[in-house]
């Protein structure tokens, strides 16, 4: 038999090598699904609601997304010009500001873009909300930009051809093209007073969000390629305003760590005493 | 090896295949770190009723971890001990910590990925004749209005396809329609995706719901045409 003390450095150098182990498994877990959300930085000072080329956007991190041609439903578009968007948003605890960026070699009039979201806990189709089999669907919320007017519509939908601008317009947006890029501003009060059919962002809450742009560019014959139901859109992603900074994790872990040192402290001098 | 080192074995060995042994055999799957966590308490529990069984297997088992506990006649060990009761508490802290902080993580979403048919679309066999003409005129509508997304090489990679999820589905995967009957296949073309189930996440799917542009014969056409180019065989209950 080998001495406690050899048995027990065993425990230890196992013990360290599983813990370890499991620390490492566990968290390359969490690096795996950032970029499935835009994440709302919460800043003090003003947010950049004019201002697509801000300084203070550098410290929001982007997060992209693929675009497909709507296919969807009738008429479907096979080819669009966006192949991706990156998104960055901030917030100040009541206004949040979206920035969508898109690359596309020419300035045309007809450039359009729009954010959609799903509004309170229903779920919504990201086609305009359109009714499904077992899910009554919609409504969603969306924000659309367009070049021309520089200004945003904010506009309701619960399926197809219900599309329609709401009687509150709450949203601005601002856009600027500068080295074949738009950017785009999108911004507008965390919540409003229309919680039926306007987004309400609740920081520290995830809600679904989902984009389409229209590229103005124009066919031979001088007509628009993409337009109305053809465009370039995306799936469902996830959206999150930032909430305050919480510090009550740290006094938790302090009681948990303060507990486990009592508890040995006790067993110790349970052990010492002799059972 | 004393009382306690064959469990230590045992439970590190334990640990070793969970990770990485039983996910490479054939039809398993990587565990979850709770699931580990689940069956090496299993395990531990087990031997501690088994090393208590005897009161001399008990005291085998117990008395070098009091030792080490209570410090006596620990020697060089001393320091490591420390070590130890003061690692404790800051692993119990930090694991406090992880799992009452707030997630950065976005909602976990389940999707059942081939939902259960509706009755009406059970055990219905295709009506279209298996010949090379209505193979040859399926794979036709096939590329008209499938392969943006599904892909002309029946891959779920058409230039369509990048922005959705989830991706269109990979035909030549044999576990996509391989293991479905056609039947199941002509339900998914005709309603699309809004006619998924709640389990099935219809509100994700950018499937068309072909049944208000494509008359049934195609459907049935389109199937045979997927099967013949993915080269997969429906699944039958023979």
């Amino acid at each position: 038999m080998k001495p406690a003390n050899q048995i027990m450095k065993q425990v230890l150098r196992y013990g360290a090598v599983v813990t370890v182990a499991m620390m490492i498994g566990g968290a390359s877990l969490g690096y795996a699904q950032e970029s499935v959300s835009v994440r709302a930085t919460l800043i003090t000072g003003g947010l950049p609601l004019e201002d697509p080329n801000a300084a203070v956007w550098s410290s929001a991190p982007p997060a992209m997304f693929p675009m497909s041609p709507q296919v969807h439903w009738q008429n479907r578009i096979q080819e669009v010009t966006v192949k991706d968007v990156i998104v960055r948003a901030l917030h100040d605890g009541n206004q949040m500001a979206v920035l969508l960026e898109y690359a596309d070699p020419t300035q045309d009039p007809d450039d359009a873009a729009a954010l959609e979201f799903m509004v309170g806990d229903k779920k919504a189709h990201f086609a305009h909300g359109q009714p499904m089999l077992q899910v009554e669907g919609g409504p969603v919320n969306i924000w659309f930009w367009k070049n021309k007017t520089d200004k945003a519509v904010d506009m309701s939908a619960k399926g197809f051809g219900t599309l329609k601008p709401q009687e509150h317009q709450d949203v601005k947006a601002k856009g600027v093209y500068a080295n074949g890029t738009w950017k785009i501003v999108f911004s507008r009060n965390l919540s409003t007073a229309h919680a039926e059919e306007d987004v309400q962002i609740t920081p520290g809450e995830f809600i679904s969000i989902a984009f389409a742009v229209w590229d103005g560019r124009k066919d031979g014959s001088g007509d628009l390629v993409e337009k109305g139901s053809q465009k370039a859109i995306s799936s469902w992603w996830y959206f999150r305003a930032d909430a305050p900074p919480d510090y009550s994790g740290y006094m938790y872990a302090a009681i948990a760590a303060a507990l486990a040192l009592g508890f040995q402290f006790v067993l110790i001098r349970k052990l010492k005493k002799g059972q | 090896m004393g009382a306690l080192g064959k469990p230590i074995i045992l439970m590190v060995a334990m640990y070793m295949f969970l990770k990485f042994v039983l996910p490479n055999i054939p039809g398993s799957a990587p565990l979850p770190s709770s699931l580990i966590a689940l069956y090496l308490l299993l395990t531990g529990s087990g031997i501690v009723i088994f090393e208590t069984l005897s009161k001399e297997s008990k005291d085998a088992f117990w008395s070098p971890i009091q030792r080490f506990l209570t410090g006596e006649k620990m020697g060089g060990l001393q320091a490591l001990r420390y070590g130890v009761l003061i690692f404790f508490p800051l692993l119990v802290g930090w694991q406090t910590y992880g799992s009452t902080a707030v997630s950065d993580m976005p909602p976990t979403e389940s999707r059942t990925i081939h939902p259960a048919p509706p009755g009406e679309y059970t055990g219905l066999s295709n009506p279209v004749p298996k010949t090379p003409e209505n193979i040859m005129q399926g794979k036709g509508f096939y590329a008209a209005y499938c392969s943006p997304c599904h892909g002309g090489n029946f891959d779920g990679k058409g230039p369509a396809a990048r922005g959705f999820i989830p991706a269109p589905a990979n035909f030549a995967d044999p576990t996509t329609i391989a293991m479905l009957q056609e039947s199941y296949l002509f339900w998914r073309i005709k309603k699309g995706g809004v006619g998924l189930p709640i389990e099935g996440a219809p509100w994700k799917s950018a499937m068309p719901r072909w049944e208000v542009e494509l008359p049934d014969e195609w459907i049935w056409k389109i199937i045979m045409g997927e099967y013949d180019g993915a080269h997969q065989s429906p699944r039958t209950w023979e």
